[in-house]
């Protein structure tokens, strides 16, 4: 199943990768620091982000993390509902469980200790 | 669905699993409703009336949450799984600042036993701690609301029976969790919390449908589905970073080849940050409270700013502590060095990045990247609940059950559970619940 999965979504990544690529570019050379195949080598140093404001720093991180989002992989409209309603049914026993003992306790305990 | 319930159930080893569970959180309860020897039972019940139906009542809620009403009712088990979490919560900060903490943890599993065992020196240290604070504020009638005779004898042999019997509790209570995670399925520290929550989500929901009418409560139900359904996405966002691994020859057959993913959760640290940012957003006040009722300006401080949920220093900190948290629990349970090794060991690669440092500090880049999102989602439905606080009816400020701690809680455990459940089943071939 996993295999099949991965089969599936890697050329979607890989075209991701490649958009990204020629856009980040044409606009900006630190966008190319993750894309570009050649330049990891450079990027190790960082030298140059950290020349940088505090706040283009903030600014970059921030877009990184927009990137980096959309490469997530969000579950489908029916993974969604089964696992809502897997949860729904583990919280709804747990809570009958739990009010359960807590009633047959308590009259137990009232029994014992009460007025 | 129904057939994979009962592929669970007629699984000898999972069944045995799960019944010890429900047995485990069975003995918690049953705890928790049994008093402490020297508490009368009667006049804390009359007391406990009295404060549901006086105005101030919300202002106990956060304190019961985690131990499940059992606290104001001074059972056993009254100081429940908090001192665990906060014992815990302080070891792992001081690996950060103890150099020979952070050797213990670097040491692999005999170290590990060894910052476990610390951490429950140091759990029964604050039981002691909190039993004697909630013991001598029940004796003044502080506790309840300036109701007293809760303990008729308060002689100095009885309340010290009553603290020990306490701090007693607090380590059954952390041997539970503990048989729980280790022989049952699931967290057993969480599970106990869920517990603790589900058992005052029946009489909350019966409050707002009580005080604010079914409309408002109908309302409330939508309100905590939505956030539900927003939990069960964000907890199954991954970020998929593609690694391949490389053939190779060993005699005269090839191995490897294959290409899998490294999944990245979106939230890496489940539901952690959020146990841990409440229960210290806690402290303060059971400090306060332990300080004594002088009312002095650190008092007041806390009551006003830390304890009023609506509060906007409450919301800011509180946001605050879980990135904050967020990120420390993903640095300490995540170690991209170790998984770069690793997957080096095993001839695998991330296409277009050098195995080694490369590959590790690849992976920091994206974990440190994807964990704002997550850390912020956690802190905004922590919160969440608590701007439409006044919608739910006046007199209980507060409806926490409903709160989004309280629904992140459980809805984090219940996938937990639920996906271990699972893998045990996928183990034996079996088709599981999520399909």
């Amino acid at each position: 199943m996993s295999d099949e999965e991965a089969g599936r979504e890697r050329p979607r990544s890989a075209a991701d990768r490649r958009g990204r690529r020629a856009s980040s570019s044409g606009s900006e050379a630190s966008g190319a620091v993750t894309a570009g195949k050649g330049r990891p080598t450079r990027s190790r140093g960082e030298s140059a982000p950290k020349k940088a404001s505090i706040f283009a720093r903030l600014v970059r991180f921030l877009r990184e993390v927009v990137a980096e989002l959309r490469k997530v992989i969000w579950p489908t409209r029916k993974q969604l509902v089964t696992y809502t309603i897997v949860v729904l049914v583990f919280v709804a026993f747990m809570v009958a469980l739990v009010s359960l003992l807590d009633w047959v306790f308590g009259l137990g305990v009232e029994a014992l200790f009460g007025a | 669905m129904l057939s994979a319930f009962r592929a669970a159930l007629t699984t000898p080893d999972l069944r045995k699993k799960i019944l010890f569970t429900l047995g485990v959180v069975a003995v918690y309860r049953l705890g928790a409703n049994i008093p402490s020897p020297g508490v009368s039972y009667p006049n804390v019940q009359e007391c406990l009336r009295q404060v549901e139906g006086s105005e101030n009542a919300g202002i106990y809620s956060l304190i019961n949450l985690f131990s499940g009403g059992a606290l104001l009712q001074l059972s056993i088990l009254a100081l429940g799984i908090m001192p665990y979490i906060t014992a815990s919560i302080i070891i792992q900060l001081l690996t950060v600042v103890i150099p020979r903490f952070e050797a213990l943890k670097k040491e692999g599993q005999s170290g590990q036993n060894k910052l476990t065992q610390y951490t429950r020196y140091l759990t029964i240290a604050l039981a002691i701690l909190q039993a004697t604070g909630i013991v001598s504020l029940a004796n003044s009638g502080a506790l309840l609301g300036n109701c007293p005779g809760i303990i008729p004898d308060d002689s100095v042999f009885n309340l010290a029976v009553i603290v020990i019997v306490m701090t007693a509790g607090t380590a059954i209570v952390m041997w539970l969790g503990e048989q729980v995670t280790e022989k049952g399925v699931g967290n057993g520290m969480s599970l106990l919390i869920f517990a603790s929550i589900a058992h005052r989500i029946p009489a909350e929901g019966m409050n707002i449908l009580n005080n604010a009418g079914p409309l408002v409560f109908a309302g409330v139900c939508v309100f905590g589905l939505a956030i539900i359904v927003s939990v069960v996405f964000v907890e199954q966002g991954q970020r998929r970073i593609p690694v391949q691994y490389a053939k190779r020859m060993v005699g005269r057959r090839m191995y490897g080849g294959t290409s899998t993913y490294l999944p990245l959760k979106v939230n890496q640290a489940g539901v952690i940050p959020v146990i841990f940012g409440s229960s210290l957003l806690y402290l303060p006040d059971l400090v306060a409270r332990l300080v004594g009722n002088d009312g002095g300006w650190f008092q007041q401080f806390v009551q006003t700013y830390l304890v009023d949920q609506s509060n906007w220093l409450h919301i800011l900190l509180y946001v605050a502590l879980i990135i904050f948290f967020t990120y420390f629990y993903v640095g300490i349970t995540f170690n991209p060095e170790e998984r770069a090794d690793e997957m080096k060991k095993f001839g695998g690669f991330i296409p277009g990045i050098r195995p080694g440092r490369p590959t590790a500090e690849y992976l920091n880049f994206v974990l440190s990247r994807i964990t704002l999102p997550g850390s912020l989602y956690l802190g905004i439905i922590a919160v969440l609940p608590n701007f439409f606080l006044g919608v739910t009816g006046s007199g209980q400020n507060q409806n926490f059950p409903f709160g989004g701690t309280a629904v992140l809680i459980m809805v984090g455990v219940g996938l937990d559970t639920v996906k271990q459940i699972e893998s045990q089943l996928m183990q034996r071939n079996y088709e599981g619940f999520l399909r």
